[in-house]
């Protein structure tokens, strides 16, 4: 007997669930990679504020140090590393639990404060900071990040429209945004993509029309690829 | 260990098959779909690398849309990596990964960058120099089944798109379990099987017909790119691979899919 479509659909469920459970770390941001989409583009920012940057800045108490930053707003932290192995001196930015100097809890709200100069000690005095591990290394690292004046609403706009991985994503682009203008609205997000997803994964009505699909597809990339055999020939006719 | 004593100690291992040592496994091998003398495959895939040393990194960013950029990012974030660290980028090839955890390392730290084949060493050394990262990175040419280190030399060593590619992966597992230091991790980062069944069919499509066609047109080399296709269809998958790492003696193992599971990273520890 065949299997009801709801049997086929628990099935699957099942088999995902086990899939996942085997795996570390099960949160979907991670396997969208969104962590990385955050830190490619925050490292492109900060690099190039950085190179255009024409203040002194000292690096020395933070060369080679780690700040962890857990944002209320994100399911992930952000980390920056000063690396001065060589010149110019870079801001490596990752997204691990591993190996901080220092961390600071806190939130967007907070930092954009942090921002208009309100001094890191004030903060941490009204509880909106929670830093643990080597103040110096958190009070260095704010220096920083106010000397670098980057106007982080234009910066990411521009930004993440450049960074050529994130438009492939395909749930990518909105996620991200609202990521990292209005974290609050990540999770809905997500849940929404969970729905979603999980409606790819169980259906198998929506499998069989896809199969059509991709017998569509495939006989039409068959003429394409006439076409670009075609092509190839001709260009190596005229080398 | 300076890097140009390494080099002339190594022989031309991409040219020169090793006769297995293995008298127990079976005589052949997979290159790609194809059945062959396993001691044919190191100058077939030293072949396929050789062919394709110079446009490999445009290729790369071409047949994924540059995610793997992400993978490999998701690799460093995977690894713990610290200061003073030694890490092994093992078939490191252009040297992606090198470049970031040279970074991370610092000057008390060492990044190894080895493989198998002395075009892709080059490529990969040119560009880490022109990067201006020379401080502390060195350059070995080395096979994956015979590791020319000291035990417990490694806190690190990732394996990136490499493993599909090596003849016997059970003895290169070993070999890299050899080198690590107690506590250390090994990441394999390879091409895996996606998850879902209508992923899997639109990755086999997209292998199959675009990708041997891109790698014709832009780096004339449909044939290279026809063996990517098959090499990653033959590796083992998740479980499997997690098995193999077990049975080399990691502890701890454990998987991550990325992008549905085209990709998957591996992690496992020895202790
Ligand atoms: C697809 S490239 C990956 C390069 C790099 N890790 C990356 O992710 O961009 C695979 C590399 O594995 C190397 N390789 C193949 N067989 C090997 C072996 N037995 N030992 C060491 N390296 C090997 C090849 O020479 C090639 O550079």
């Amino acid at each position: 007997m065949k299997p009801s479509n709801n049997q086929a659909d628990t099935q699957l469920s099942k088999q995902l669930s086990n899939q996942l459970s085997t795996q570390f770390g099960t949160k979907l941001s991670d396997s969208l990679l969104l962590p990385q989409v955050a830190t490619a583009t925050l490292e492109l920012i900060i690099n190039k504020a950085l190179s255009l940057n024409n203040k002194s800045l000292s690096f020395a108490t933070v060369a080679q140090k780690t700040l962890m930053l857990e944002l209320a707003e994100l399911s992930f932290p952000l980390c920056f590393t000063v690396d001065n192995t060589s010149s110019p001196v870079v801001i490596i930015v990752r997204s691990t639990i591993e190996c901080s100097d220092c961390s600071i809890k806190t939130s967007v709200s907070t930092l954009k404060k942090l921002k208009a100069n309100q001094s890191l000690t004030q903060l941490i005095k009204q509880d909106e900071l929670d830093v643990s591990g080597d103040i110096k290394i958190a009070q260095q690292f704010a220096n920083i990040a106010q000397s670098l004046e980057i106007d982080w609403q234009t910066e990411l706009a521009k930004h993440l429209g450049d960074v050529p991985t994130h438009k492939l994503l395909q749930f990518g682009n909105k996620i991200t945004k609202s990521l990292l203008a209005t974290g609050k609205q990540l999770e809905a997000d997500i849940s929404e993509y969970l729905v979603h997803e999980k409606r790819l994964v169980v259906t198998s009505s929506q499998i069989n029309a896809f199969n059509q699909q991709t017998k569509d597809a495939a006989s039409k990339v068959d003429s394409l690829s006439a076409r670009i055999d075609k092509l190839v020939a001709n260009i190596a006719g005229k080398q | 260990m300076s890097p140009t004593d390494q080099n002339s100690q190594a022989s031309d291992l991409s040219t020169t098959p090793h006769t297995s040592v293995d008298a127990d496994n079976e005589s052949t091998t997979h290159f790609g779909y194809k059945t062959i003398e396993k001691d044919d495959k190191i100058s077939m895939v030293a072949g396929v690398f050789h062919s394709v040393a110079k446009q490999y990194d445009v290729m790369n960013d071409l047949m994924s849309f540059g995610i793997h950029r992400l993978w490999k990012r998701f690799t460093i974030d995977a690894s713990g990596v610290r200061p003073g660290n030694k890490v092994l980028d093992l078939a490191g090839g252009t040297g992606d990964l090198t470049a970031k955890f040279s970074k991370l390392v610092g000057r008390e730290g060492k990044v190894i960058l080895a493989d198998i084949n002395s075009s892709m060493l080059n490529v990969g050394r040119d560009k880490l120099r022109d990067k201006g990262l020379v401080q502390n990175i060195e350059y070995v040419q080395a096979n994956a089944e015979y590791l020319p280190f000291e035990e417990n030399t490694f806190d690190i060593v990732t394996i990136a798109f490499g493993l599909r590619n090596v003849t016997d992966k059970d003895k290169a597992l070993r070999s890299i379990y050899s080198v690590l230091k107690p506590g250390g991790r090994l990441l394999v980062l390879e091409f895996s099987k996606p998850e879902h069944e209508l992923l899997n069919k639109a990755y086999d499509f997209y292998s199959f017909n675009i990708l041997p066609k891109m790698g014709e047109l832009v780096a004339k080399d449909g044939e290279s790119y026809q063996y990517l296709a098959e090499s990653i269809r033959m590796h083992p998958d998740q479980e499997t691979l997690k098995d193999m790492m077990e049975k080399a003696g990691f502890e701890q193992t454990s998987f991550k899919n990325l992008t549905g599971g085209v990709v998957a990273l591996h992690k496992g520890y020895k202790f």
